[in-house]
């Protein structure tokens, strides 16, 4: 049992991290509004046209990434259902049983990647029909106990519907990419057109190219600082459902101290997906980074 | 004037009522999630009572010596067959964690029997009913901690009382299994 003590502190974390997101998704949204404006301002001078092309854009993307994304992400990674006649595989279907019930969540349906590294993904549009998928290098390296922290991270992603959130900010980060790029390739083209309208206003138009050429740089950072709360967070909650954050910490050490033979295999843009990033080198920390380190993950953990 | 007051009496019942709706469905929902979450525990119960013929059959080849160890684990058994209420269900399902504890300890020294395919996936299915009841429990706890705050606090008491509501009662873990880590594998 943990303590009334440790236990205020990990809904805490919890709580902080909540916050935190909230406050990267309302920039995103602040983006997205302002990209569209520029971009009518640009075509229109006239804010307003815009939204009648830009929201079709973006529901449109959205939509897309979001009725694609369990069937892809399950053929990428070439993941199969756990067979629950090997030992390895029927301990892992055990030990998420045990974290749905922990989390009161339906029970996900269980795949397995064969890979050597040790990782795990969720994924799924809502909790009812969510499926968490480990390597088997996992099953082999890791113990029950690190098993079991490391579902129960998994888990909390379905929690706290961050598949969701990952897609609908990847579809918003899409959505601004291409309008960005609609701009860029339609001045390339048309440049001529707009000479001979006045300067009065060049210098809201330079504002406006501006913010268009850098409005995808700051989407994709503002969507990796969501992802790397979201990790925090996946963290805090499962040591929550554990009461035992030791079992995920220690299982993010042993992910730190592997060193896995073959290429991870799977597509690049579910990588913020896996527990840990299976591209990346673990230990470096950049504004780049889906994930972050793993170093600060587990101080945080045994800080709880 | 009388059409101002009239006014302002209709947007605070309607307010009222809006908050009280959004009471009454939390505490619906809740009470709800704690009688879900004392049938799962209920069905692990079950379970695991049905298990513990099987693992008897089982060991009792290897452990004719052990006649205690067996006794206890029976014993135990029974006692979560003929359990009422939900305390005394984890009260008799603590007992028979700890007599199952036993009894694998001695296991260890049996070779035979460890390697025997029977038994090792009767502790695997042993093991994942006595952790499933653990976070059933967790989640019964957490979830009575839930409608507790809501109707001892302002305002759900007032809902509470006119719902007729009280507060109920965590499930309690006795003091000798609240050394040991919860989950052992």
């Amino acid at each position: 049992m943990i303590n009334m003590e440790k236990k205020l502190l990990v809904e805490d974390h919890i709580r902080k991290n909540k916050r935190l997101t909230i406050v990267v998704c309302t920039m995103m949204a602040f983006l997205f509004t302002a990209v569209v404006l520029a971009f009518g301002y640009i075509f229109f001078r006239n804010i307003y046209i815009s939204l009648i092309f830009a929201i079709p854009i973006a529901i449109g993307y959205v939509f897309v990434t979001y009725s694609i994304s369990v069937k892809s992400v399950i053929a990428a990674a070439k993941a199969r259902p756990a067979n629950p006649n090997i030992r390895e595989e029927k301990l892992l279907i055990h030990r998420v049983e045990e974290m749905s019930i922990a989390a009161g969540l339906p029970m996900p349906k269980v795949y397995v990647q064969d890979s050597d590294n040790i990782n795990a993904f969720a994924t799924g549009k809502k909790p009812e029909e969510a499926i968490i998928c480990t390597t088997t290098g996992a099953l082999r390296k890791l113990n029950q106990e690190e098993l079991e922290g490391v579902i129960s991270h998994e888990m909390s992603h379905i929690k706290n519907y961050d598949i969701l959130i990952a897609t609908v900010t990847i579809g918003v980060v899409g959505a601004i990419s291409l309008i960005a790029e609609i701009v860029f390739w339609s001045m390339f083209w048309g440049g001529g057109r707009n000479r001979g309208r006045g300067e009065g206003n060049a210098i809201m138009m330079v504002i406006a190219i501006l913010l268009i050429i850098l409005a995808p740089i700051f989407a994709r950072l503002t969507y990796l600082a969501i992802s790397r709360r979201r990790e925090y967070l996946a963290d805090s909650t499962g040591a929550y459902l554990t009461r035992n954050p030791e079992g995920l910490a220690k299982a993010l050490e042993k992910i730190k101290a592997d060193h896995p033979r073959g290429k991870p295999k799977g597509s690049k843009t579910v990588a913020p997906l896996y527990i840990s990033n299976p591209f990346k080198s673990t230990s470096a920390s950049s504004i780049w980074s889906t994930h972050p380190p793993l170093d600060e993950r587990v101080r945080r953990l045994r800080s709880m | 004037m009388l059409l101002w007051i009239g006014i302002i009496v209709i947007i605070l019942v309607v307010f009222f009522l809006l908050i009280y709706w959004g009471f009454y469905n939390k505490i619906i929902r809740t009470e709800n999630r704690i009688d879900n979450s004392w049938a799962q525990i209920d069905v692990q119960l079950r379970r695991r009572a049905d298990l513990i013929p099987n693992l008897m059959e089982a060991v009792k080849g290897y452990m004719k010596h052990e006649k205690e160890v067996l006794e206890n684990v029976t014993k135990a058994r029974s006692a979560l067959m003929k359990a009422k209420t939900p305390q005394e269900n984890i009260d008799a399902d603590n007992m028979l964690t700890g007599a199952l504890k036993s009894l694998f300890a001695v296991a260890e020294n049996y070779p035979d029997l460890k390697a025997n395919q029977n038994f090792l996936n009767l502790q695997d299915e042993l093991t994942n009913t006595e952790n499933k009841i653990a976070y059933s429990r967790q989640h019964y706890n957490d979830s009575v901690l839930v409608f507790n705050n809501t109707i001892e606090t302002f305002p759900g008491m007032w809902f509470a009382k006119r719902m007729g509501r009280k507060t109920r009662e965590m499930l309690q873990i006795p003091e000798a299994s609240r050394e040991i880590p919860k989950v052992k594998f």
